[in-house]
């Protein structure tokens, strides 16, 4: 017994030691970014870089505030990205769910096309995807944005591989009470996805949060500008502008944050863990 | 790594093979085929937004960039190619391009090509290196966080998360003051301990590893969580069953969380490949592809020679054989995984 | 071979589909090819739109607004002036470029594009405009090269890269290194020699070594491709550019820092590195980002390879260019607009004194600007220098397939100060690869 609780207390620092250890080289060079974000341009780039906080965060902010409306930017981003994952998120598990729990022809080759969808370099689409978002009017609109991308191949591709642990006896007992495929789907397969719908919301959201050259050639108004189109704006060939190029970062990173923190809570065993009879 | 044990005693060296068993029947048990479930059109249904959404808005640039990898990019074109009017229906579709038909010649010029192969070959390294110690780190973290004594775990897991929300320029400017050669903190916390500067953005050895750390820092936390909600859906019992059997954390991350993690594991690492294959914006931001070209991939590869040097039916042939390669690839990983 | 277009066949395969389901409607003859009846463009027409946009980058977009706003003001239009990053902005604009619509009425480009831009067919020829206005010679007579294909002009030069080496003149005198005594690169080296090791004479970035190649091979009158289009940047000019970047490198007194880094930024704001080889727009840098180096500066030309050797070259330079893809109206006022910008003494030195932009305009070098002593370069007349400089410029041939030589001498001149192979061997295989990819003949 002795022994056990020893060997569990070796454990233990081990586990703290290597999180711990994770999260300090981690946290390291976005600390020093949220440093660069309270100094002075100077200050920045003077050597040794410093890495104590200065004060002057509010004027870096002001100063990319006047040169754009970088709030409203932010505001874009997280609109675009939200609409953007609510609505993926329902596609992608109802998609998942087909392919994780029936049996239909050609599921195979479907799921495999599917999959290659998601091996195609963003980069070359833009061109031929401009095109077509401009015949049709839809150049500098959030749709444009939002819609070719809802069906996310890595979306479907997660909700079938964790849709598959919901066992088939569950579903077969729902049928039997008399639940039709649909109520199926959103009364026991969704809520027994809780953690991986929570995953998937991260995934999606940043998705969304990180496209960069596709919402760059398709939005034009400032006013629409999300926040890494509104970024590449501060490297100039003259001048970068770190100080700004900071703030704005660190500003950025907040609704990130706030979405770990809130959807983590997510992450509890669901109700398939206990569903186990035995 | 560590499943929460706090009852069990008699920690087995050897477990008994029974123990073994009876793990394997219980996850055959969760994963057992029951006989085909109804509803082929509420599976169609389901399924269908995606290739609708597909159809309307990605079918014409997939099937445009096939097309233009049989041509040479001459010029843009001028003027209308056609149009139709009839009454409030008005469309004049554009003469986008002027193209010279060249057949294959584009994909014969991209087998002697050296520096496809080369990013083609540094794609590779990078992968084969930065792959597997991300995903070990994501999953050894997230069996970590996951382990009931942790305190704190929500903090924690936001803090290996963050990362991937920071923007990529400011991201790599931090990467090249921390990495710079002659004035880097890296350099400078290794010369304290008598270690001679390493060149780690110009030499070619040591660029590749500064990218490989740089996409790691950058996605670790990404996988970590996907990993984390998949560790959700393990059954309690197998492990409560586990250590009647005397299992200890090995045996019962072994024969437990292993087997029940993979689908999701499995996914990590398809989606590792393929992110990786089409890593881009580290190498462009950090090392521009170099030094001599040690670090373009081949998505770079690809964009440059589209966007600098507008060739762009090659770099349509290109991107073909990128996705067929990769995808080949992808699939291959499915069915060795044991996808069934 | 057969000439078509992308849009040929889906075309005509939609067409076909479509006539079906309009039935006679459709066959009414409301479908037709080529530009509906009427529609009939390039109606020149003197009219001009009261509204345009241009793109720009960083100075530039505010030089741009600078003009934009006198112009607006005088001639009752509104040129609105977008401001992009620079990455951002050429990706932005080729992709409108290459999918014809969508581009800016004006545009910048920087000279070294220049070819590749034109080549696409998507800017506006302008050469019976510039005849028209008759501006040609005003403006420095090597610009045109990269802007022009065969007799057609497609751009109006805006502004050009004079080259001198500036120096912390405090740096220099703290160490005992005499400015005055660097008349050639071995002088350069010489000087730079008696810095201590944890000073650097200069700063060969490896990631732009080709602009360093660049600047030094037009300095001796080097040409990257011969009159019949022959690659030829292994000739005796191009090695001898090698071997002094090689004996930069060999004599340690050179640090690599990626230009425009913030580590770059430190290092000359610290006096950690001497010396920056580049050219007259780099004031404008320098006074934006280093204010508290303000008088620490000099500048002086460029050493020369042998003595009583030129000492003037170019750096960088740009024009304002209209893609082709607008109505006569926008194009007239758009080029209204350049005009007014790069064509008028007034606006050119405006440009310069508020953003260091260098006039590519010839006829504005007699002015009181150039001649002033500033306070940032410690009372020296730097400017005159730069303007010095710019009457000597040798012309330059930028073509299309300049990307393809830079990516080129960037690679090979690597491995060369890695010492994998010699100067000779870097600038042959240089020549090798840039012929081999581009189906060019070597010199």
């Amino acid at each position: 017994m002795r022994e056990q609780r020893r060997k569990d207390a070796v454990w233990m620092f081990l586990t703290y030691a290597f999180i711990l250890t994770m999260v300090v080289v981690m946290l390291i060079p976005l600390y020093w970014m949220i440093v660069a974000a309270t100094l002075p341009q100077q200050e920045f780039i003077e050597f040794p870089p410093r890495l104590i906080p200065g004060t002057a965060f509010l004027d870096n902010f002001a100063a990319l505030q006047e040169r754009m409306n970088y709030v409203l930017t932010i505001w874009n981003s997280v609109f675009i990205a939200v609409v953007y994952t609510v609505l993926s998120l329902l596609l992608c598990s109802m998609a998942g769910f087909a392919f994780a729990k029936y049996e239909f022809r050609f599921k195979e080759p479907l799921f495999y096309s599917i999959l290659a969808t998601l091996v195609l370099p963003i980069q070359l689409l833009v061109i031929p995807l401009f095109l077509m978002m401009s015949q049709v009017g839809w150049t500098d609109t959030f749709r444009a944005i939002i819609l070719p991308w809802l069906a996310n191949p890595i979306g479907i591709f997660l909700m079938r591989q964790n849709m598959r642990s919901i066992p088939d006896a569950l579903l077969e007992s729902a049928r039997m009470d008399g639940a039709s495929e649909l109520q199926i789907f959103y009364r026991i397969a969704l809520p027994a996805m809780r953690s991986s719908l929570a995953a998937l919301a991260i995934i999606l959201f940043l998705f969304q949060w990180d496209l960069f050259l596709y919402p760059l050639v398709i939005l034009e108004d400032p006013g629409n500008y999300t926040i890494p189109v509104a970024l590449a704006g501060l490297e100039g060939t003259q001048r970068i502008y770190y100080d700004q190029i900071m703030v704005a970062t660190t500003l950025a990173i907040i609704p990130m944050a706030i979405l770990f923190l809130v959807l983590q809570k997510q992450f509890v065993s669901g109700i398939l863990a206990g569903s186990l009879k035995e | 790594m560590s499943q929460e044990t706090e009852s069990t005693g008699n920690p087995i060296a050897n477990p008994d093979p029974s123990v073994l068993d009876r793990l394997r029947f219980a996850r055959q048990d969760v994963a057992a085929k029951l006989p085909p479930l109804r509803g082929q059109r509420i599976a169609y249904l389901l399924v269908s937004p995606f290739f609708v959404l597909f159809g309307l808005f990605l079918a014409f640039p997939v099937v445009y960039t096939l097309y233009l990898s049989f041509f040479e990019w001459q010029s843009v074109g001028q003027g209308n190619l056609f149009w139709i009017d009839f009454g409030p229906f008005h469309v004049t579709v554009p003469r986008i391009a002027e193209l010279q038909f060249v057949g294959l010649s584009n994909y014969t010029r991209l087998l002697g090509d050296g520096l496809f192969w080369q990013s083609m070959f540094n794609t590779t390294y990078i992968l084969l290196i930065q792959v597997p110690i991300m995903i070990g780190l994501a999953l050894a973290l997230a069996v970590a966080l996951n382990a009931s004594f942790v305190r704190f775990k929500g903090l924690f897991r936001t803090a290996i998360a963050l990362p991937i929300s920071a923007n990529i320029v400011a991201y790599s400017t931090v990467f090249l003051l921390l990495f710079n050669e002659q004035f880097g903190f890296v350099n400078y916390l290794l010369s304290q301990v008598g270690v001679s500067p390493i060149a780690w953005l110009t030499s070619e050895f040591w660029a590749r590893k500064t990218i490989i750390a740089a996409v790691t820092w950058r996605w670790i936390g990404y996988n970590m969580i996907i990993l984390l909600a998949g560790l959700q859906n393990v059954p309690q019992q197998l492990y409560e069953a586990a250590e009647i059997d005397g299992a200890g954390r090995w045996e019962k991350f072994r024969y437990v969380t292993l087997p029940q993690l993979r689908p999701v594991l499995l996914f990590v690492v398809v989606l590792s490949t393929i992110g990786t294959f089409k890593l881009f914006a580290e190498p462009y931001v950090i090392t521009g592809g170099g030094p001599t070209n040690a670090t373009i991939t081949i998505v770079q590869y690809i964009y440059r020679q589209a966007f600098v040097h507008w060739n762009l039916g090659y770099a349509s042939a290109l991107t073909v054989i990128f996705v067929a390669l990769v995808s080949v690839i992808s699939i291959a990983q499915i069915r060795i995984g044991g996808d069934d | 071979m057969s000439q078509d277009t992308t849009y040929g066949r889906f075309g005509r395969r939609r067409l076909l589909k479509g006539t079906t389901a309009l039935g006679a409607a459709a066959l009414a003859g409301c479908i037709g090819t080529g530009d509906p009846e009427g529609d009939d463009d390039e109606a020149e027409t003197d009219e001009m739109a009261d509204e345009i946009s241009g793109w720009g980058w960083d100075v530039a977009a505010r030089s741009m607004e600078l003009t934009a706003e006198e112009y607006n003001d005088e001639h009752d239009a509104s040129v609105e002036i977008e401001e992009f990053g620079q990455d951002a902005m050429k990706e932005d604009l080729q992709t409108r470029l290459a999918s014809g619509s969508g581009t800016p009425e004006v545009s910048m480009l920087e000279m070294i594009d220049g070819p590749s831009y034109i080549d696409t067919g998507a800017v506006l020829d302008i050469t019976d405009r510039i005849e028209e206005a008759d501006v040609y010679d005003d403006f420095v007579s090597g610009v045109w090269e990269s802007l022009t294909d065969g007799d057609d002009i497609y751009a109006l030069p805006w502004d050009i890269g004079p080259t001198a080496v500036f120096y912390r003149t405090d740096v220099y005198d703290e160490h005992g290194l005499d400015a005055d005594a660097i008349e050639t690169w071995d002088d350069f080296i010489e000087q730079g020699e008696q810095l201590p090791d944890d000073v650097y004479m200069v700063n060969l970035p490896e990631n732009d070594l080709d602009g360093f190649w660049r600047f030094q091979f037009r300095q001796l009158e080097g040409e990257p491709f011969t009159e019949d289009g022959a690659v030829n940047i292994h000739s005796e000019a191009s090695l001898q550019v090698a071997q002094n970047i090689k004996d930069l490198h060999d004599a340690g007194i050179a640090s690599n820092l990626e230009g425009w880094s913030s580590a770059w930024f430190g290092a000359y704001g610290d006096g950690d590195i001497a010396s920056l080889p580049s050219a007259a727009w780099m004031e404008g840098t320098l006074r934006a980002e280093l204010p508290e180096t303000e008088g620490d500066w000099g500048v002086y030309k460029i050493p020369a390879f042998e003595e009583g050797g030129a000492r003037a070259s170019n750096w960088g330079g740009s024009s304002l260019m209209i893609p082709d893809q607008h109505e006569s109206a926008e194009t007239s006022r758009a080029w209204d607009y350049i005009r007014w910008t790069t064509a008028t003494e007034e606006m050119q030195l405006l440009m310069y004194d508020e953003y260091g932009l260098f006039p590519a305009l010839e006829t504005t070098y007699d002015a009181d600007i150039f001649g002033e002593e500033l306070e940032f370069f410690g009372g020296q007349a730097a400017r005159e220098v730069f303007a010095e400089v710019a009457e000597e410029l040798p012309s330059y041939r930028f073509t299309e397939d300049t990307p393809e030589v830079s990516e080129a001498i960037n690679d090979e001149f690597q491995r060369m100060l890695r010492d994998d192979q010699t100067p000779e061997e870097a600038v042959q295989a240089a020549a090798e690869t840039v012929a081999g990819n581009t189906g060019r003949d070597l010199a």
